[in-house]
């Protein structure tokens, strides 16, 4: 076995042991930095653009002594280079981010599913199907054989795989939201179901159903765990007014209602703990085994606690790419958690330099 | 909402050379040492740091002087009058841009109702209050109003903006006298003559003023490379530079969501650039050289700033041509006569040669977009 195999091996083979563990194992601090700074390590010698952009800014291993110190890339960096830090001929999943069909899109390659699965089934088993037996899940999402590289289809299909049972279903066509379906897949529920998928496609049910005059009070123990945003695709509502929708629609309290954060550059995902504290709240929980930094942009120093900032991501589920991930998300972090507020909007800079780089399509 | 009718009243009683006295105490009140006019300014426009405004508006406004004025005066205007009343639609640009774009029309025997940018209400401000200050007659002919009235009610419109405001404007203005600005950009070129130390130093001073913010700031700095080596030791000396000015004149605050595109942008040519150069840290932004490997380099911004390579004029010529109607200046050192050079930047649309370390700084009766500074808004009889 190679030099590279066997550290990244042995790096999979810890990070795996601390996800099993579950999202209720301590979030060991020395346990987290002793692992990030080892992983950095690997991810610096093996993944050649990473290492690129480190020494471009100055930065080595042998300056980073805490996981905070850990360079981090910006989301826009996957657009440009294939940070991963194995061969390309050992890639068997390419997650892409969305797009326009003009913008280059973003692009995680990942040589295993492993960390992905455990991270996902961890978190998801616990802040949306904690139920000991499979739950029916309900998927409003594009298919994963219409969507390869989608990673939110991913998740939804590892989900229904590992978590779901037989007769969990996707609710989406060719054209999206199938109504027909979803309305008879819903209206003849006798069982508790998870109802899981795109903020947009919610926006769709509830108008369809709003449409024909349809509420629904779907069984007790059903939940809703909505994710990914609008970006354009229907009307966009706030998270009251969409909860609220939900609620009204579906019959199902608004402490059964979560959004989930996530994002395709990284492993792991963040939940609302509303269905195991059945208290309503917008602060995300983090997994032990990934951290949040919330820093001011300019400077990329941490915030005082519960100020807003940049959100900076450092998730040991990422062994295959690089660990540390700067978003372009603002959000606050304080101990009950992440809550995160949207985009940083690109906000219209000063000058007519720069109004005009946006014109030639710089930047 | 200003009263035009006293507005065109306040400004047809004035002399030319009120007028004239007025410009050059204001503007020599602000490169005054110590000026709390600059002072005003930097508190008020964060944007900005304090060293960029006293380094930028006191060298910006050296040489706006009643003699400039004056000549200026004469040179465009022998036979022609000026409208009573100009709109002047501004944009947020680099303060020595708003005190050129305000003074002009003043100069010409216009009153003036402007309509500051929403992101900077604050430099048209100051500078009507200085002007106040210096003489409250000739500022009675200035009036800012924060809502579109003027455009109606003038008898001329000058609009700075987007090229689509540009359009706009052009449109509200109708068959009255229209002078629009839209967007442009400008150019550093190195030549083979050039000392690149010294080049290097001039034309960090160009990157750091304004922090790269304004249409005069070198988007690009085309460097003359025959052997393939001088744009990489250009690169290295004028990340040197830049890393003294980052103390010297520091650069202004940025908003959260220019710091986050900068990020990615920084990122995305450290991954592409055959070659660049950044502070060491991942914390700093405040600059960044690359070497431009495609064809089309996307323009530098907020002191981040691509390199080209070119060959000889002729490279340099077409790269300009490419521009074309884009440019707005090119500064130089070491390329040869300004006679072929602004042929070349003519070429791409631009109106000005200047010397490197001098691509900030303007003269007041510089022919802005080629079209003269007062001559656009009076008609010639």
């Amino acid at each position: 076995m190679s030099a590279a195999r066997e550290s990244r091996k042995d790096l999979d083979d810890q990070v795996l042991a601390w996800i099993a563990d579950g999202v209720d194992a301590p979030a060991d601090e020395a346990r987290f930095d002793a692992l990030a700074r080892a992983l950095f390590l690997h991810q610096f010698e093996y993944n050649e653009p990473y290492r690129r952009l480190c020494t471009a800014f100055g930065r080595a291993p042998e300056g980073v002594g805490h996981w905070s110190e850990i360079p981090s890339v910006p989301t826009g960096a996957f657009k440009e280079a294939r940070l991963a830090a194995f061969p390309e001929a050992e890639t068997v999943r390419v997650f892409r981010t969305s797009g326009s069909t003009t913008e280059r899109r973003g692009e995680l390659h990942l040589d295993t599913l492993a960390l992905y699965d455990a991270s996902l089934r961890a978190t998801f088993r616990a802040w949306v199907c904690p139920d000991p037996e499979p739950v029916r899940i309900l998927v409003m999402a594009t298919p994963l054989r219409d969507a390869p590289d989608s990673s939110l289809s991913y998740m939804f299909d590892a989900a229904v795989r590992d978590l779901g049972s037989d007769d969990s279903a996707m609710l989406f066509g060719h054209g999206g939201l199938d109504m027909a379906i979803a309305m008879t897949a819903l209206q003849r529920a006798r069982t508790p179901v998870a109802i899981c998928g795109t903020a947009f496609a919610f926006v769709h049910l509830i108008d369809g159903m709003r449409a024909v005059g349809l509420k629904l009070a779907l069984p007790d123990g059903s939940r809703v765990m909505e994710t990914g945003g609008f970006k354009g695709r229907s009307r966009e509502l706030s998270r009251e007014e969409l909860h609220g929708g939900i609620s009204e629609a579906l019959g199902v309290p608004p402490d059964a209602i979560l959004n989930q954060y996530g994002m395709c550059e990284l492993g792991s995902q963040f939940y609302e703990p509303t269905l195991r504290t059945g208290v309503v709240t917008t602060r995300k929980r983090i997994p032990p085994w990934v951290r949040t930094r919330v820093v001011d942009p300019e400077h990329l120093r941490d915030v005082p606690e519960g100020e807003p900032g940049l959100l900076v991501h450092y998730d040991l589920a990422n062994t295959g790419s690089v660990l540390a991930v700067q978003t372009a998300d603002e959000g606050t972090l304080t101990a009950e958690g992440l809550e995160v507020r949207g985009r940083i909007a690109g906000a219209e800079a000063r000058g007519c330099s720069i109004a005009a780089d946006a014109l030639l399509g710089g930047g | 909402m200003s009263d035009p009718a006293a507005l065109r009243e306040a400004a047809c009683v004035l002399p030319a050379e009120r007028v004239i006295a007025a410009l050059e105490g204001t503007f020599a009140a602000w490169r005054a040492p110590g000026s709390a006019w600059r002072d005003a300014l930097a508190r008020a426009c964060p944007v900005w740091s304090r060293a960029a405004i006293e380094r930028g508006v006191c060298d910006g406004l050296d040489g706006w002087t009643a003699d400039v004025l004056r000549a200026l005066r004469r040179r465009e205007l022998e036979n022609a009058r000026a409208p009573a009343l100009a709109a002047v639609w501004l944009a947020g640009t680099v303060p020595t841009g708003t005190f050129s774009a305000l003074a002009l029309p003043l100069l010409a025997g216009c009153a003036v109702q402007a309509k500051p940018a929403s992101s900077d209400p604050e430099t048209p401000r100051l500078f009507a209050a200085s002007l106040r200050e210096c003489d409250a007659g000739v500022a009675d002919a200035l009036a800012l109003d924060a809502d579109d009235s003027a455009l109606d009610e003038a008898d001329a419109v000058v609009a700075y903006g987007s090229d689509e405001t540009v359009r706009i404007l052009r449109g509200r203005a109708g068959a009255r006298p229209f002078v629009g600005y839209g967007h442009k950009l400008s150019a550093a070129a190195v030549g083979r003559d050039a000392d690149l130390a010294g080049a290097a130093e001039r034309a960090a001073l160009d990157v750091c003023l304004w922090d790269g913010r304004g249409c005069l700031s070198p988007a690009w700095i085309f460097v003359d490379d025959p052997d393939g080596e001088r744009t990489g030791a250009f690169g290295e000396a004028l990340s040197t530079a830049l890393e003294r000015l980052r103390t010297d004149i520091p650069r202004g605050a940025l908003q959260a969501g220019e710091a986050v595109a900068l990020r990615e942008r920084r990122a995305r040519e450290a991954l592409r650039s055959p070659a660049c150069w950044f502070p060491s840290g991942e914390g700093s932004s405040d600059w960044g050289v690359f070497v431009a490997g495609g064809e089309a380099a996307a323009p530098g911004t907020l002191r981040n700033v691509p390199l080209v390579s070119v060959e000889g004029i002729d490279g340099l010529a077409a790269r300009c041509t490419s521009l074309a109607p884009g440019l707005s200046s090119l500064g130089h050192e070491g390329f040869g006569g300004e006679r072929r050079l602004l042929e070349v930047a003519r070429a791409g649309g631009g109106s000005r040669v200047c010397a490197l370390g001098r691509m900030q700084l303007p003269p007041i009766d510089w022919p802005h977009d080629g079209m003269g500074a007062l001559q656009p808004v009076v008609p010639q009889t």
